[in-house]
């Protein structure tokens, strides 16, 4: 009734809403192709004509601060979601099917690190990779990025395993098929939407990540495009034009990679609220 | 068959010689050999050294073990730089009662995360409303919400900062509007903590939405009808009928937006890096990661950590249970 009478109000105030909600961004985006002197003085305005200086002068860097922390952001994230979907899918399974009581506490346990935040441990983490020899190193990132995360996956997955009968799996182990092999071939596939779900929830968050690589990589052996954006203010605090472009390259590759899987982030977002 | 089952396992897994019949169902002595050929690989784990063991080995040495040298480097006057490492038992919490810092990095914390969780809620409740149609235009706008959610807290923050700063562009915008001191959202004292709890609520806002609008297209259309038919109002639907179906969207909400205020740390580290002055903008993740990182005081900042973790793990477990019970009574 209302709707039919203020027909025309509801779609005038969401798009004005939403215009000012979006200011922000639209400052960036239009000034990135904005040569420098023109955005102090027209910050607002539109890049005509475009430039692509900004953007060069960021790819052609003599530090190379963008192209080699590109280079490790997509290699940590990469490795990091890949081996937590895998590992959190495979103790998500076996927690959601054991009815030990081992399994009960494990599982309490991995809850309780959904709590936790990195500035709480990220000391002794420090000391656990210089015992391990990993401190500054990719690798040592990525290690503490699967164990700090895998609660998140196991919680996800285990929800979502239970969805799976059990029938299938019994079937396929009657058919001689091993344990491995009824987990890979049976309940891996099915569990599908989860992985989509942990995939990108975790890349945005592990890209997005600006303390735990900050402090773990350290300052002098290269870092990741988040910890770069930073750097990068550091030494150009009044070059809007240079900053919002590594803002904006630094940002694109994750926008495409969430874009692409759009769909599955709101369901697998939405799946878990509407269940509470 | 069970019993081939049984002694499989006593061989392949120690840690499990027992297993509930119902979980292994039947299985073919062809299972058996198959078992026997990946025991071979993993021997002695078997099933949980396999799916288990992994994943838990990751979370224990760089979740667990740390949690514990948190704690047990908060009774001792652990610094890198000025051995040997002493027990002080509670000493560190002592100095932390007459840390006036530290009570002003608690109190900001708190006040961050109240004012994230309760304007997030409400104005992610009301663009949800606004957004809950399904044609193509509230479609995109939805994007348009979710987008700072996807982003960086650092890029973020670098545009906030570009935006509030004193001569920024929201500040140009109201020296052209006619206001000749407009605020200093950064570096006025007594307001930057309030621009850092805005921008953190910005970007936690298409979350909610997203969160309120599936729990809006759980609530179905012959409810809102049949009150709407019995003479309920809008006001009253909503609080009937509409609300109540909400529940667990605002519980999802509440305990993330909680979480997110309280480990509040990279707008700071870049924004305002705990200023203007001495530590107005300071968190509790701030102070910890500065005792640790710049002073080299890990005992005193282990200290801090555990404060933090109590203080984080105790809110939110409260908060969880008590919007839950709220969930089932209604």
């Amino acid at each position: 009734m209302d709707d039919r009478t203020h027909s025309w109000l509801r779609p005038l105030v969401a798009v004005f809403v939403g215009a000012v909600f979006f200011l922000p961004l639209y400052l960036v985006v239009v000034n990135v192709f904005k040569p420098g002197a023109d955005i102090v003085p027209h910050p607002a305005g539109l890049p005509l004509p475009p430039t692509l200086d900004n953007i060069s002068a960021v790819l052609s860097r003599p530090d190379n601060l963008f192209t080699f922390g590109l280079i490790n952001s997509i290699a940590v994230t990469a490795l990091s979601i890949t081996i937590l979907t895998v590992l959190s899918a495979m103790l998500g399974h076996y927690l959601a099917r054991s009815k030990r009581v081992l399994a009960k506490v494990a599982m309490v346990t991995l809850l309780c690190g959904l709590m936790i935040p990195v500035p709480v441990i990220l000391e002794p983490i420090t000391g656990v990779l210089k015992t391990l020899g990993l401190m500054t190193s990719l690798q040592g990132l990525v290690l503490v990025n699967v164990g700090y995360y895998v609660p998140f996956g196991v919680l996800l997955f285990m929800g979502f395993v239970r969805s799976v009968p059990l029938e299938l799996e019994e079937a396929a182990e009657l058919d001689g098929a091993s344990k491995l092999r009824v987990f890979w071939q049976v309940v891996f596939p099915l569990l599908r939407p989860a992985s989509a779900s942990v995939l990108i929830f975790l890349g945005v968050w592990i890209w997005n990540d600006f303390l735990t690589p900050l402090i773990l990589l350290g300052p002098d052996s290269g870092t990741t495009v988040t910890v770069g954006v930073y750097r990068a203010i550091g030494q150009h605090q009044s070059d809007f034009g240079a900053v919002f472009a590594f803002m904006f390259l630094a940002t694109l590759p994750i926008l495409v990679f969430y874009l692409a899987l759009q769909k599955n982030f709101v369901k697998g977002l939405t799946g878990g609220a509407v269940k509470g | 068959m069970t019993e081939i089952q049984h002694g499989t396992r006593g061989e392949v897994d120690p840690a499990a010689p027992r297993q509930s019949p119902s979980h292994g169902g039947s299985r073919q002595r062809g299972a058996a050999i198959r078992r026997r050929a990946s025991a071979r690989i993993w021997p002695k784990l078997g099933r949980f050294g396999l799916f288990a063991l992994p994943g838990l080995v990751a979370y224990v040495v760089f979740v667990l073990i740390p949690i514990g040298m948190t704690g047990y480097y908060s009774f001792t006057n652990r610094n890198p730089f000025n051995p040997p490492t002493k027990w002080v038992g509670l000493r560190n919490y002592g100095d932390l009662l007459g840390d006036q810092e530290f009570r002003q990095a608690l109190v900001n914390t708190v006040i961050i995360a109240v004012i994230v969780t309760v304007f997030a809620n409400v104005g992610g409740l009301l663009i949800a409303m606004l957004l809950d149609r399904p044609t193509k235009l509230y479609v995109a706008l939805r994007g348009i919400f979710f987008t700072p959610v996807v982003l960086s807290a650092v890029v973020i923050s670098v545009i906030w900062q570009a935006v509030l700063t004193d001569d920024g562009l929201l500040n140009s915008l109201l020296r052209g509007l006619g206001v000749d001191h407009p605020p200093g959202w950064l570096s006025d004292p007594d307001l930057a903590l309030y621009s850092i709890a805005w921008i953190i609520t910005w970007q936690m806002l298409g979350f909610c939405v997203v969160v309120y609008l599936a729990g809006l297209q759980g609530v179905p259309r012959e409810l809102q009808e049949a009150a709407s038919i019995d003479g309920a109002g809008r006001l009253a639907r909503f609080r009937n009928v509409t609300w109540p179906m909400l529940a667990p969207a605002l519980t999802i909400n509440t305990v993330m937006l909680l979480i997110t205020g309280f480990k509040a740390y990279d707008q700071i580290q870049v924004i305002t890096n705990g200023g203007p002055g001495t530590g107005t903008t300071s968190t509790m993740a701030f102070q910890v990661v500065q005792t640790a990182f710049n002073g080299n005081h890990i005992g005193y900042s282990s200290a801090m950590a555990a404060v933090m973790l109590v203080l984080v793990a105790t809110v939110s477990v409260i908060v969880l249970r008590l919007l839950q019970r709220r969930e089932v009574t209604q």
